[in-house]
C-alpha cells in the first residue's frame, strides 16, 4: 500500500538558489492567465513542492497574488499583481 | 557575601542583559522602571525572540504580536535601557569587586542603521535568495533583508560570509560573483555596469581573460567549475549588441588636472578610465598606429576580435579620453613641460628577448611579438605549407603556433626544453593546440639555426633532461650530450619571454631587469608625480592584472592630484570565503553539470580566424550561473545600493568591537528546537507535508509565508492535520529526556487556530498523555475536545507516503481496540522537543557558567532563590534554565530583574 521514497527532500538552499530564473518562467506562464500550483508546475516542469517555493517567494515581493478562495479541490489560482504604473 | 567596594570606577552600565526574547525584554524593562541603566544585547537583528514569530498564544488565543510588540516598543523607547541588536558578546569575567568586564561586537549590517528607513526596497532588488530561518525555512528571502514585519528595530540587514573565492581570486577584484548573479536574475545591462566599476574593458577580458576566477572556484569542487568567463561573454556580447556607443558622456565636473598615460594596454586604458571619471583630462599617448597594446598588436583575432577591441576602448573614449596614436614618448620632462601635472607610465612589455646563437639573424627567424603583430596587422607572414617551429612552451608560444595553423602551415611544432608538465602555457591553451594539430617537440632545444642564401632552412636541436631545480623552483633542463638533430624548418618564431619596454625610461627609475620601480601599494615612482603600473613594472602577466593596476595606480593619483594623502587602503575587499563550510551547506545540492561552451570543429578551427568559441544562449548563461552557490552570501551584485534612497548602504562597514564595564548580567538566551528529522522514521526530511510545531505556527500567523494555510508540497488547503506530540521529547534515544512543558498547549491552541482557519478539516492530536497543567489550561484542553478535534492516545512509530501523496501515520493504539493502526492524514505537525541553548554556557569566561544535567544553566537554589546562577552577580532569566511557556518566563524574569537590583544594591553597599 506504500511507496516510501527513500531519498530526501531537495535541499531547501538548492531550491531557494534557482528562484531568480524561475521568476521569470513562472511569470511568462503566468502571464496566459491565472494558474493553481499543480497547474504552474506542469506548465514548468518541475515539482509543486520547488514552485510553492518559488511562487511565495513571488508573493513576498509583490509579483504575484491568489485570486478569491480555494477551488473545489483546495488550491489557490495566482495571478501577477499589476505593477503600479510608475507615472 | 561582601563585596570590594572601594575605588571603583563608574560603571558603563548598570546591568547587561543578553537576550532580548520575551524574558530579555521583561528583565530590562523591569530594571529601567527601578531606574537601573539597562544595556540590552541581541544577536539577532530584531529584538523579540521566538515568541514574536508566534500564531496566538495559549489559553487565552491573544495574537502574539499583540503581546510581544508592546514590548518590544517598551523597551526600544525606555529612557533607561540601550538596546543593542546585532550584536554578539564575545566574553564576560567577573572581576574582584563583583563587576563584570564584557567584550562583545557589533556585527557588520552593511547598512547605516541611523539612515536606513526600513523601505525595504533593498531586499526587493535583491538577486540572492535562501531560505528565510524567521518562517523555519517555509520560505524564502533575500541576502539583504528585514527580519520580520514587526521587527524592532525595522533595519535592513546584509549577510556577508566573505569575499566569493571568484572575486577574492581575480586580480582585479573584478565582481564575478555579482554579475554571475546579475545574469541569473536576468539583468544583463547591471551586470555589465557592474563590471565596470572593477574593469572598463569587459569584451576584451570576455574572450581573452584566463580567468583565475574559475580556477577558484567552489563548484569547481563538484562537478566542475562554473565557465564565468563564458556568462561574461554572453552579458558583454549582448550589452555592446544593444549599446553599440557608451550610454554615458564626459562627467559633469571636470577638473583641470592633466593627466599624461604613456601607452594605451588595459594599463592605460583603465588607468585613463577610472581618472576620467575623477575628472581629470587625461591624455594617452601611444606608439602605436591604434590603441589596445597587447589586446590589439598581440592576442590573435580567434581569441579577441578587433571590433570587440574597438568598442571596449569606446568605454574609455567616451569620458573624454584623448588617444594620440603613433606618438612615441621617449622624454618624461617633455610631458612636464607639456603642462601634465601627472604622468603615468604604463608601456607594458613587448620588447622581445633573442636568442643569441648560430644563424639568430637569418630570414625566417623571428621574435613571437612581432610574427602575431604582422598577423593582426593582416601583413599575414606566409606559411602557407611551410614547416614551422616555436620555439618557448608559454602562453605566447601557443597563439602564434594556432595562428600558423590557420594561415595554412604545413606543420607546425612547438619546441620546448621541459616536460609537458613544466610548461607555463595554460593546460586548455596547450590542449586547443593539439586539437588543432600543433606537435609538441619536448625536452629539446635549438642550439643552432641553419641557413642557405641568407634563408632558414633547418634548427638543430639537442634533447634536454632534468636536473636539480633552479632558482624559480623547476628543474633545470640540460642538453643530453650526442643527442643532437638536424630538423627542416622554413621559419622559427621565439617566444622565450618578453622584456619591459622601457628604454626611454631613466635608469634611475629602473630595476637591473629593465622593469620600472614604483611602489607596490601606490604605484608612485621617486619622482612623486609619475606613477608607472602594468607589465612594465610587474614583468609580463595577464591582461587583468594590467587592469588592476591601471584602477590601482588612478587611485592613487587622483589623492595625489588633489593633495590628498596616499597612505589609505586601496579596495575593501574582506577575506575569502571558507570553501569548505559553502560545501557542506550544498552536500546534499542536486547534480548540475556545466553548460558546454559551444565551440567551432576542429575542421573549421584549422581554417578561420573566426571566434573559435562561440556564445552562449541567453538560456545557457542564465543556465550556468544557476550554478552559482553564492559562496560569499551577498554576491556583491550592488543592486542594493542603486535603489537604497537614503544611501545607506556601507560595505565598508567592519565589526565594531565594545569593551564594557557592568554591575550585573542576566543571561536570557532562550532554548533551542529540536531537529525533527534526528526521528527519521518520522519522515520530515523526506516528505514535505511532514513539517515541525514551530512551522505550523508560522503558517497559522497572520503574517504567514503563504496566503492561507496551505500543504507545503503543493499549496492545497489540508483536509486532515495530524498533530503528533513528544516528538523527541521524553525521549532517550534522542538524548533528550524531558518534556517539553509547552508541547501539548501549543498544539491544541494549532489544532483550534487549523480549525478556525479550515472548518473543513478533520483535526486528530496523537498523544501519550496530555499534560494541561497551568492556570486555564485543562479547560482549554476540554475546549479543544468540544470544538471536535480528535485526541488519539497512540504512540506514532512510523509515518509513509501513499500513493495519492497523502501521509500514513503508522501508532499504536493505546485506548479502543489497542493494538497497531494505520491512518491517513494530508498535513502531519511534529510537536518538536526543545534544546538547551549551550552557547549561553560558553559566554562567561571565568570559571564555570553551571549546566544542569540537560545543559540548561543551572541556578543554584530553584526554590529560595531563583534566576541565581553559580557565578555570583550573575543571573538567568526565562527559558535559558528550561523551556516554559510565556506567562513562565515573563514571572521568572521579573525575578531576575530583582535579584539582579539587589545585587547591585548590595554592590553599592546599600
Ligand atoms: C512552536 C512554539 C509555540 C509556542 N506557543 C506558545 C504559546 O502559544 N504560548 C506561550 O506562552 N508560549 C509559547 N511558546 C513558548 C514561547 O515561545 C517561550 O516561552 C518564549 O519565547 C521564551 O522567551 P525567552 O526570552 O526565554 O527565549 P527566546 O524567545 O528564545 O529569546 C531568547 C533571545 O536571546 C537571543 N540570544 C541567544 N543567545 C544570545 C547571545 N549569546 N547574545 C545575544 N543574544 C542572544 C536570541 O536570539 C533570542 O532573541 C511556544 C514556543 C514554540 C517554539
Ligand atoms: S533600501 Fe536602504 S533605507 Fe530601505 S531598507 Fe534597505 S537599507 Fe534601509
Ligand atoms: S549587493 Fe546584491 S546580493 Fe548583496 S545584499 Fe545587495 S542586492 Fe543583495
Ligand atoms: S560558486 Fe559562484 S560565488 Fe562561488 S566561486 Fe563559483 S562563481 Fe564564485
Amino acid at each position: 500500500m506504500s511507496n516510501t521514497p527513500t531519498t530526501r527532500l531537495r535541499d531547501m538552499l538548492d531550491i531557494a538558489q534557482d528562484e531568480m530564473i524561475m521568476r521569470d518562467r513562472i511569470a511568462d506562464i503566468l502571464e496566459q492567465g491565472p494558474r493553481t500550483i499543480p497547474e504552474i508546475s506542469q506548465a514548468l516542469g518541475y515539482p509543486t513542492r520547488e514552485v510553492t517555493v518559488w511562487l511565495f517567494g513571488m508573493r513576498r515581493y509583490s509579483m504575484v497574488e491568489e485570486i478569491g478562495r480555494a477551488d473545489m479541490d483546495g488550491y489557490f489560482q495566482y495571478e501577477l499583481k499589476k505593477q503600479s504604473d510608475p507615472a | 557575601m561582601t563585596l570590594n567596594t572601594e575605588k571603583r570606577p563608574p560603571l558603563d552600565y548598570d546591568v547587561m542583559i543578553v537576550g532580548a526574547g520575551v524574558a530579555g525584554m521583561e528583565a530590562a524593562a523591569s530594571m529601567g522602571d527601578m531606574g537601573y541603566r539597562v544595556l540590552l544585547v541581541e544577536k539577532n537583528a530584531s529584538i523579540g525572540g521566538r515568541a514574536i514569530l508566534l500564531s496566538k498564544v495559549f489559553p487565552t488565543l491573544d495574537c502574539a504580536s499583540c503581546v510581544v510588540t508592546p514590548k518590544m516598543a517598551s523597551v526600544s523607547h525606555h529612557p533607561n535601557v540601550q538596546l543593542m541588536t546585532y550584536s554578539e558578546i564575545d566574553g564576560i569575567s567577573r572581576k574582584a569587586d563583583g563587576s563584570f568586564d564584557v567584550a562583545l561586537h557589533r556585527k557588520a549590517a552593511y547598512v547605516d542603521f541611523d539612515a536606513c528607513t526600513g523601505c525595504g526596497k533593498c531586499a526587493e532588488i535583491c538577486t540572492v535568495t535562501v531560505p528565510d530561518q524567521y518562517n523555519y525555512d517555509l520560505v524564502t528571502r533575500r541576502i539583504a533583508h528585514i527580519p520580520f514585519p514587526q521587527a524592532v528595530p525595522k533595519k535592513s540587514v546584509i549577510t556577508r560570509r566573505g569575499e566569493a573565492p571568484c572575486t577574492f581570486t581575480c586580480p582585479g577584484n573584478v565582481k564575478a560573483s555579482g554579475y554571475v548573479s546579475l545574469v541569473r536574475a536576468g539583468r544583463y545591462k547591471e551586470a555589465f555596469n557592474l563590471h565596470l566599476e572593477n574593469a572598463p574593458l569587459v569584451g576584451s577580458l570576455s574572450r581573452a581573460c584566463y580567468a583565475p576566477c574559475e580556477s577558484d572556484c567552489t563548484r569547481g569542487e563538484k562537478e566542475g567549475t562554473l565557465h564565468i568567463r563564458g556568462i561574461k561573454r554572453f552579458m558583454a556580447d549582448r550589452y555592446y549588441a544593444e549599446h553599440p556607443e557608451p550610454e554615458y558622456g564626459p562627467v559633469e565636473n571636470r577638473l583641470d588636472t592633466r593627466v599624461a598615460i604613456v601607452g594605451s594596454g588595459p594599463a592605460g586604458l583603465s588607468a585613463a578610465f577610472y581618472l576620467a571619471r575623477q575628472g581629470h583630462q587625461v591624455t594617452i599617448f601611444e606608439a602605436e598606429k591604434e590603441p589596445g597594446g597587447m589586446l590589439r598588436t598581440a592576442i590573435p583575432a580567434y581569441r579577441l576580435p578587433e571590433d570587440v577591441v574597438d568598442r571596449d576602448i569606446k568605454n574609455v573614449t567616451a569620458l573624454g579620453v584623448d588617444i594620440k596614436t603613433g606618438y612615441r614618448i621617449t622624454s618624461l620632462p617633455e610631458l612636464k613641460q607639456q603642462g601634465f601635472n601627472a604622468t603615468l607610465i604604463a608601456t607594458g612589455a613587448s620588447d622581445e628577448n633573442g636568442l643569441d646563437i648560430d644563424g639568430h639573424d637569418l630570414e625566417g627567424v623571428m621574435g613571437c611579438m612581432h610574427f602575431l603583430h604582422e598577423v593582426n596587422i593582416g601583413k599575414l607572414p606566409d606559411v602557407k605549407n611551410k614547416i614551422v617551429m616555436v620555439i618557448g612552451g608559454g602562453n605566447s608560444a601557443m597563439d602564434p603556433a594556432r595562428a600558423a595553423i590557420r594561415m595554412g602551415a604545413g606543420k607546425v611544432m612547438i619546441n620546448y626544453r621541459r616536460g609537458r608538465k613544466e610548461m607555463p602555457a595554460h593546460d586548455w591553451e596547450i590542449e586547443g593546440a593539439a586539437d588543432e594539430g600543433v606537435e609538441l617537440m619536448l625536452m629539446s632545444a635549438p642550439i643552432r639555426f641553419i641557413g642557405l642564401n641568407g634563408k632558414l632552412v633547418a634548427v638543430e636541436c639537442i634533447s634536454m633532461e632534468l636536473g636539480e631545480p633552479d632558482e624559480s623552483g623547476r628543474r633545470r633542463p640540460i642538453p643530453v650530450k650526442g643527442s643532437e638533430r638536424v630538423i627542416s624548418v622554413d621559419m622559427a618564431i621565439l617566444a622565450i619571454g618578453l622584456l619591459p619596454s622601457t628604454a626611454h625610461f631613466p635608469a634611475d627609475m629602473k630595476n637591473g631587469k629593465g622593469l620600472l620601480l614604483s611602489d607596490p601599494q601606490t604605484l608612485q615612482t621617486s619622482d612623486p608625480d609619475v606613477f608607472a603600473c602594468g607589465d612594465c613594472v610587474t614583468a609580463p602577466t595577464m591582461i587583468i592584472n594590467a587592469i588592476a593596476q591601471g584602477r590601482r595606480a588612478a587611485f592613487y593619483m587622483d589623492r595625489h592630484l588633489k593633495g590628498e594623502s596616499l597612505n589609505v587602503p586601496f579596495d575593501g575587499v574582506i577575506e575569502k570565503t571558507d570553501k569548505s563550510i559553502v560545501l557542506e551547506e550544498a552536500r546534499h545540492f542536486v547534480e548540475r553539470q556545466p553548460v558546454q561552451q559551444p565551440m567551432l570543429s576542429i575542421d573549421e578551427r584549422r581554417k578561420t580566424f573566426e571566434c573559435y568559441e562561440q556564445p552562449m544562449t541567453e538560456a545557457e548563461a542564465r543556465q550556468e550561473a544557476q550554478r552559482c552557490m553564492n559562496c560569499g552570501e551577498c554576491s556583491q551584485c550592488m543592486e542594493c545600493v542603486s535603489v537604497c534612497a537614503p544611501q545607506c548602504i556601507d560595505f565598508a562597514q567592519k565589526p565594531i568591537p565594545l569593551s564594557l564595564n557592568v554591575g550585573t548580567v542576566v543571561m536570557s538566551t532562550g532554548f533551542g528546537i529540536l531537529n525533527p528529522a534526528t526521528k527519521p522514521l518520522l519522515g520530515y526530511d523526506k516528505f514535505a507535508d511532514v513539517i515541525s510545531g514551530p512551522q505550523m505556527d508560522r503558517l497559522l500567523a497572520p503574517t504567514r509565508p503563504y496566503n492561507a494555510v496551505l500543504r507545503p508540497s503543493d499549496g492545497k488547503e489540508p483536509e486532515s492535520i495530524a498533530f503528533v506530540l513528544c516528538v523527541g521529547s521524553r525521549d532517550h534515544t534522542v538524548c533528550n529526556p524531558l518534556c517539553c512543558r509547552i508541547g501539548c498547549m501549543y498544539s491544541m491552541k494549532q489544532a483550534q487556530l487549523a480549525m478556525g482557519a479550515l472548518p473543513m478539516a478533520d483535526i486528530t492530536i496523537y498523544t501519550i498523555d496530555v499534560r494541561a497543567f497551568g492556570k486555564g489550561y485543562n479547560e482549554f484542553y476540554e475546549q479543544s475536545k468540544s470544538m471536535g478535534i480528535e485526541f488519539v492516545k497512540g504512540k506514532v512509530a512510523r509515518i509513509e507516503q501513499l500513493g495519492n501523496g497523502n501521509l500514513a501515520l503508522h501508532y499504536e493504539d493505546m485506548l479502543g481496540k489497542g493494538g497497531r493502526n494505520i491512518r491517513e492524514h494530508d498535513l502531519v505537525v511534529l510537536t518538536v522537543g526543545f534544546l538547551p541553548n549551550t552557547n549561553a554556557l560558553a559566554l562567561y569566561k571565568g570559571s564555570e557558567l553551571a549546566a544542569d544535567d540537560f545543559g540548561y544553566v543551572r541556578e543554584i537554589d530553584p526554590i529560595s532563590e531563583p534566576t541565581r546562577t553559580n557565578v555570583d552577580g550573575l543571573f538567568v532569566a526565562g527559558t535559558a534554565i528550561g523551556v516554559m511557556d510565556i506567562p513562565d518566563t515573563v514571572l521568572h524574569s521579573g525575578a531576575a530583574a530583582a535579584q539582579a537590583a539587589a545585587y547591585l544594591e548590595r554592590m553599592r553597599g546599600r
